[in-house]
């Protein structure tokens, strides 16, 4: 069993009578990608911001590489690297001289901050200031400046926030080179479902400052996989049909409902099938739950995600 | 501690906040020097008890000279040194890797302190050597040991500067904007350097100034002997300012929630 990053149990945050977290209980183990996904305003900084420390925790636990307590805690903290929603970089600096910052904020040699440069695309950026890079160029600073302590654990709110259709190809890529060339493992939200499909492996959904569903990729691609629905009033009769076809994969949804989940290049066999066996078709295709309705389905909300 | 000094050291030495109050004590003196020369061309004799430095040995009240001067430029400097880490988000850099707030604080602390230090130091040599060039090094009216004299009110001076510093730090911290920071900072050092003036004319509050370092620095006079007596007084205000704001201010900092 691999060992755990960090677990929270019940933490909770109120402000005089919001309760910004409301016992969020989330273990993440070494290798993942967790999402955390939300709407804005559902309490992920909020609790990413308890996990680093910045705001105190008016309930709950919080452990951190197997460490609890205050300096358990800071110690351990040393292994982590954040990014909350804007970089946090000086604007008056360069790139290198806002790593330099950062080594010896964590108290490390800046060895590495040639290969974290060449590693974001930063290397020519030479005497120019931060506050002239794109948005784009600060977040990938943000994350070489997490990078210089050598964490093994990453927290970044928001990475894609603000950032162009590149630019979030990019960030997704240096995530995952992140995970798989250093073994990394990594906390992220967005308050998009879709784009944490992407590179996510388990995900936790807070809403209201609740952790309301946890899953794993493997889940959420069997909740939002592609399937033949078929619609009839005589669907005992189909189900005669599939088993004859030798399709096993398919869920009895109601009376009148049935969804097929193999062999969705078939319709159209299927349905000539069905006709044959003399069950009445009123609809047969292809569908896909849509991630965003997925999501609504958990929150129970209207389209925002 | 001394990462959290390093990476002040190599923040502040490219900022422009460094260079620009080392400017200003620097050229203060070179102008307050040439300013007194004019008066003097132009028939104005210079008075120790009203222009406080008039040649170098009194050079080394530079500081009392220009006390709201050094108080206003350093509390402006502090709070945007302090400040715009809370705005631009860096202080969770250091916070977040598990840096303890009190070293944060004091790092942030002693890096004011210093460049205090090294300001005032600036601001009183560029002053003795300036008035000792153009009005001779003379002597301080009254003062038979100049050399104890000359330490004794430095670091008395030094100290009610420091402990300002320290005000303006917690300051800071508790409001964790340079702008706002500024506008109390500003309103602390005016309001206790005016109210002073105007309490000193009451019976029952008079005593209570005296628990504020701007009364020392703005209505007494350094080259007095009365006034000379009252250094270990000034002393101890500004060492109990300096540890009490700094308690105050790390109390509240450790309960901050950072955004």
């Amino acid at each position: 069993m691999s060992e755990t990053i960090l677990k929270t149990t019940n933490v909770s945050k109120i402000y005089g009578s919001h309760k910004a977290l409301d016992k969020v209980s989330i273990e993440i183990k070494r290798g993942m990608i967790y999402g955390l996904i939300g709407e804005n305003g559902a309490g992920k900084s909020t609790f990413m911001r308890t996990i680093m420390g910045l705001i105190t925790v008016d309930e709950g636990n919080i452990e951190l590489f197997g460490e609890t307590g205050v300096k358990g805690l800071q110690n351990a903290r040393r292994k982590m690297g954040q990014s909350i929603e804007t970089p946090a970089l000086y604007p008056e600096l360069t790139a290198r001289e806002n790593l330099k910052v950062q080594a010896a904020n964590g108290g490390v040699s800046g060895r590495e901050i040639d290969e974290l440069l060449q590693l974001m695309n930063l290397t020519n950026t030479g005497k120019k200031k931060v506050k002239n890079f794109s948005l784009g160029m600060r977040q990938r600073l943000a994350i070489a400046t997490t990078l210089i302590t050598n964490p093994e654990f990453l927290i970044l709110d928001e990475p894609t926030n603000g950032l162009d259709p590149s630019g979030i190809v990019e960030m997704r890529e240096i995530i995952h080179r992140l995970v798989t060339e250093r073994g990394m493992t990594v906390l992220l939200s967005s308050h998009l479902l879709d784009e944490l499909s992407q590179i996510a492996t388990h995900y936790g959904i807070l809403h209201e400052g609740k952790l309301i569903s946890e899953f794993s990729k493997e889940e959420l691609a069997r909740e939002t996989r592609q399937y033949i629905e078929v619609e009839s009033a005589e669907v005992q009769k189909a189900v005669v049909v599939l088993d004859e076809l030798g399709i096993k994969d398919y869920e009895v949804i109601n009376e009148t409902e049935l969804n097929i989940y193999e062999r969705l290049d078939d319709v159209a066999l299927i349905n000539r099938s069905l006709v044959l066996a003399d069950v009445s078709v009123s609809r047969i295709g292809t569908t896909r739950q849509k991630l965003e309705d997925y999501f609504l389905q958990l929150t129970g909300g209207t389209k925002h995600a | 501690m001394l990462n959290l000094l390093t990476a002040e050291r190599i923040k502040l030495f490219r900022s422009k906040k460094l260079w620009i109050v080392l400017s200003i004590l620097s050229l203060l003196p070179i102008y307050q020097v040439a300013n007194s020369r004019l008066a003097v061309h132009y028939g104005t004799k210079l008075s120790q008890a009203i222009d406080t430095v008039i040649n170098g040995a009194t050079g080394i009240l530079m500081m009392e000279k220009n006390a709201l001067t050094v108080l206003l430029v350093m509390s402006a400097f502090i709070s945007f040194f302090i400040g715009e880490e809370f705005q631009h988000g860096t202080i969770r850099n250091a916070l977040s890797l598990g840096r303890s707030r009190t070293h944060y604080y004091l790092s942030k602390l002693a890096t004011a302190s210093l460049l205090t230090l090294v300001g005032v130091t600036l601001l009183t040599a560029l002053g003795m050597i300036g008035y000792s060039v153009v009005f001779g090094f003379g002597e301080a009216a009254g003062i038979r040991n100049y050399v104890s004299f000359a330490v004794q009110s430095f670091c008395t001076l030094t100290l009610l500067i420091l402990a300002n510093v320290s005000i303006y730090v917690m300051i800071s911290f508790l409001t964790k904007s340079s702008s706002i920071s500024l506008i109390w900072s500003f309103l602390y050092t005016i309001g206790t350097g005016f109210g002073a003036g105007i309490f000193q004319h009451t019976e029952h509050f008079k005593m209570v100034t005296f628990w504020f370092t701007e009364t020392f620095l703005f209505y007494f006079n350094f080259a007095a002997p009365a006034d000379i007596a009252r250094f270990p007084e000034m002393v101890w205000v500004s060492l109990i300012t300096i540890v009490l704001t700094t308690a105050v201010g790390i109390f509240f900092f450790k309960k901050t929630d950072i955004k």
